[in-house]
């Protein structure tokens, strides 16, 4: 089941009195339970791309479909409703909130859901557990390491069992024992909720893991390859 | 929204640790300096209205139509008389001037004829009544210092009399009144009325009338009755110009705490731009965000309003209990001023002073970050100052 389809998507922005085209007329599809990446060279469009499918950003032209939403129509509350309820958002230097406990971090998500105390409870400590830090619920983000601190992230984004789980460059802080087993982690979780994860990334110990690679080169689509067996799913 | 805003703010305020409890004493302080000052003037307000109707006022005045009491020439004509079946319930009183000569100086004062028996004023009128002096007279203890007279002081004094004739005689001090009223003391001679009419020859007149409790105006010619409100006027406007005055320094305090807060928030936003990227990619509206900062100094307040509450109680409770000394030079005001002000704390005040502080620090608190609904969620997320 197709859940993003960008079609001819452009985006320019203005640089002193002319302008930068990050992303040049892309159009890809991406299915239920796909984990893909979005390959490339710093300033190819990846970030730029993952913003517009997390509607925090809208195309210059083009469309871009989202969980059956077309982001360029969304008001900022159709936006905000949308990431809230179908879309995870991983970042590159985690953006914890610093002054909450791990528990507080993951519970954010739900608060803003207005989900019942037992409910909340609940689901965060099942996605504690899930990312092996059921043990950590009442820490400060301040006590824990990159790799914990990216685990709370993947929970804290998981907690909600969103759609779409958008991963912008996950393992730029992590080393590469911290990396293989978020990875690992995050594939877990596609496999058991069938949660499309699509990454931005360009580091090879990401690229092992996901399923199909989208290269960008110059806000281009060079090259888009199916890598595993996965492949009939499609 | 306020109840998810009021919880995140909490744990953000909680979170941030010193600067959030720095932005806290300040605002205490200026909520508990308001509070103090404001009801340092109200207790001032009461204690002067209480002391100004026992010592001068009574229960209402009833004066003689051609007299002003803020004009020393109606005091010529500015006297009657009032027949006996309309006086009852009333204290006469009349005024003349006169010149004091006390250690060859020339002092002009106002002398008072009051009734020996009155109760209704707290003058100690009844020690006329234990002399023998000739013309016996009561000084207040602002006069006795300025004119250096003391109790048992023969000073000689001059009159006109009723036409127009001069006429001069020693007086005897036989008391002085400690008060906190300068209208009764300042400048002023009270004897016997009985005697002033006879060194006058205005036997019966009065310039005004005191009223007692129970007594109940009916319209007379040539006399018009001010009640309570009328005669405290002006004592109420001139502490009100006193309370506009000393509000300068409290406001000044509170815009000090404002723009502490201000300036948290203004940093906030440029520093907190990551976190504000990662409210929005979580779910949260812009608008959300900015309640949710604007929250977050409206907090501020109330947590200043708890902690104000955990020393400010104690401490303005002491200060209730045991007043505050006046220095010997607020005699000169001109007000009335006692030696300690008791300071009074209405909830009307309390409410009100809560209302102020938090109302103007969650606007200094919104007027930062409206700013962040302008903000581009991709750009807050990477942490770029925009």
């Amino acid at each position: 089941m197709k859940i993003i389809s960008v079609e001819n998507v452009v985006k320019c922005f203005p640089v002193g009195d002319g302008k930068f085209t990050a992303l040049d007329h892309i159009s890809l599809d991406f299915f239920t339970g796909e984990f893909a990446g979005l390959v490339g060279p710093s300033g190819s469009g990846k970030t730029t791309l993952l913003n517009i499918i997390g509607s925090l950003d809208k195309p210059s032209k083009g469309k871009a479909q989202v969980a059956g939403k077309d982001i360029e129509a969304l008001t900022h509350k159709q936006a905000a409703q949308l990431r809230n309820h179908s879309i995870g958002f991983i970042f590159q230097v985690f953006n914890l909130l610093p002054v909450y406990t791990v528990f507080e971090n993951v519970e954010f998500a739900l608060l803003l859901q207005k989900k019942p105390w037992h409910e909340r409870k609940k689901a965060v400590m099942d996605a504690l557990e899930w990312v092996g830090l059921e043990n950590m619920a009442d820490k400060k983000i301040s006590k824990l390491s990159g790799g914990e601190s990216q685990r709370v992230a993947i929970a804290r984004a998981m907690v909600k069992r969103p759609r779409i789980m958008l991963a912008d460059e996950p393992s730029a802080n992590l080393d590469a024992k911290n990396t293989h087993s978020i990875m690992e982690t995050m594939k877990t979780l596609n496999q058991e909720f069938k949660t499309t994860f699509l990454f931005s990334t360009h580091d090879e110990k990401v690229m092992q893991y996901l399923d199909r690679i989208i290269h960008l080169e110059d806000g281009k689509v060079v090259k888009d390859e199916i890598i595993t067996s996965r492949k009939e799913d499609f | 929204m306020p109840v998810l805003a009021i919880k995140l703010a909490y744990r953000n305020l909680v979170g941030a640790g010193l600067r959030t409890w720095l932005n806290v004493s300040v605002l205490s302080f200026a909520f508990v300096v308001i509070i103090f000052h404001n009801g340092l003037i109200d207790g001032w307000n009461q204690q002067a209205r209480r002391d100004t109707i026992a010592w001068e006022y009574g229960f209402g005045h009833l004066l003689n139509k051609a007299y002003d009491p803020y004009d020393p020439f109606s005091l010529q004509d500015g006297h009657g008389i009032l027949q006996t079946k309309m006086r009852q319930r009333l204290i006469p009183v009349l005024i003349q001037q006169g010149t004091l000569y006390p250690g060859g100086r020339m002092v002009p004062v106002l002398l008072k004829g009051i009734e020996t028996d009155q109760e209704i004023l707290k003058l100690p009128t009844k020690l006329f009544l234990k002399t023998d002096a000739d013309i016996p007279a009561l000084i207040g203890k602002r006069m006795a210092r300025a004119l250096k007279l003391k109790k048992g002081d023969r000073v000689l004094l001059r009159w006109r009399d009723k036409n127009a004739t001069f006429d001069a005689a020693n007086i005897t001090i036989i008391g002085i009144f400690n008060n906190n009223v300068p209208t009764v003391d300042n400048g002023q001679i009270w004897i016997p009325i009985e005697k002033l009419w006879e060194m006058t020859g205005l036997s019966g007149h009065a310039t005004l009338f005191i009223a007692t409790n129970d007594y109940v105006h009916v319209p007379i010619p040539g006399w018009h009755f001010k009640d309570h409100d009328t005669l405290l006027a002006v004592l109420d406007n001139m502490i009100a110009m006193k309370k506009v005055g000393g509000s300068i320094i409290y406001f000044l305090l509170l815009a000090l705490a404002l723009l502490a807060i201000f300036d948290t928030q203004v940093l906030s936003v440029f520093r907190r731009q990551r976190e504000i990227g990662t409210y929005i990619a979580l779910g949260m509206t812009r608008l959300q965000v900015v309640a949710l900062f604007s929250m977050e100094g409206a907090m501020n307040s109330l947590l200043a309003t708890l902690v104000g509450s955990l020393y400010g109680i104690p401490l303005l409770f002491y200060f209730a209990k045991i007043g505050i000394g006046m220095p010997a030079t607020a005699d000169d005001m001109g007000i009335s001023i006692a030696e300690r002000i008791f300071p009074v704390y209405g909830a009307g005040l309390i409410l009100g002073t809560i209302a102020l502080v938090v109302i103007s620090a969650t606007i200094v608190s919104f007027l930062p970050a409206k700013k962040i609904a302008k903000m581009d969620p991709a750009d807050a997320l990477k942490g770029k100052i925009q």
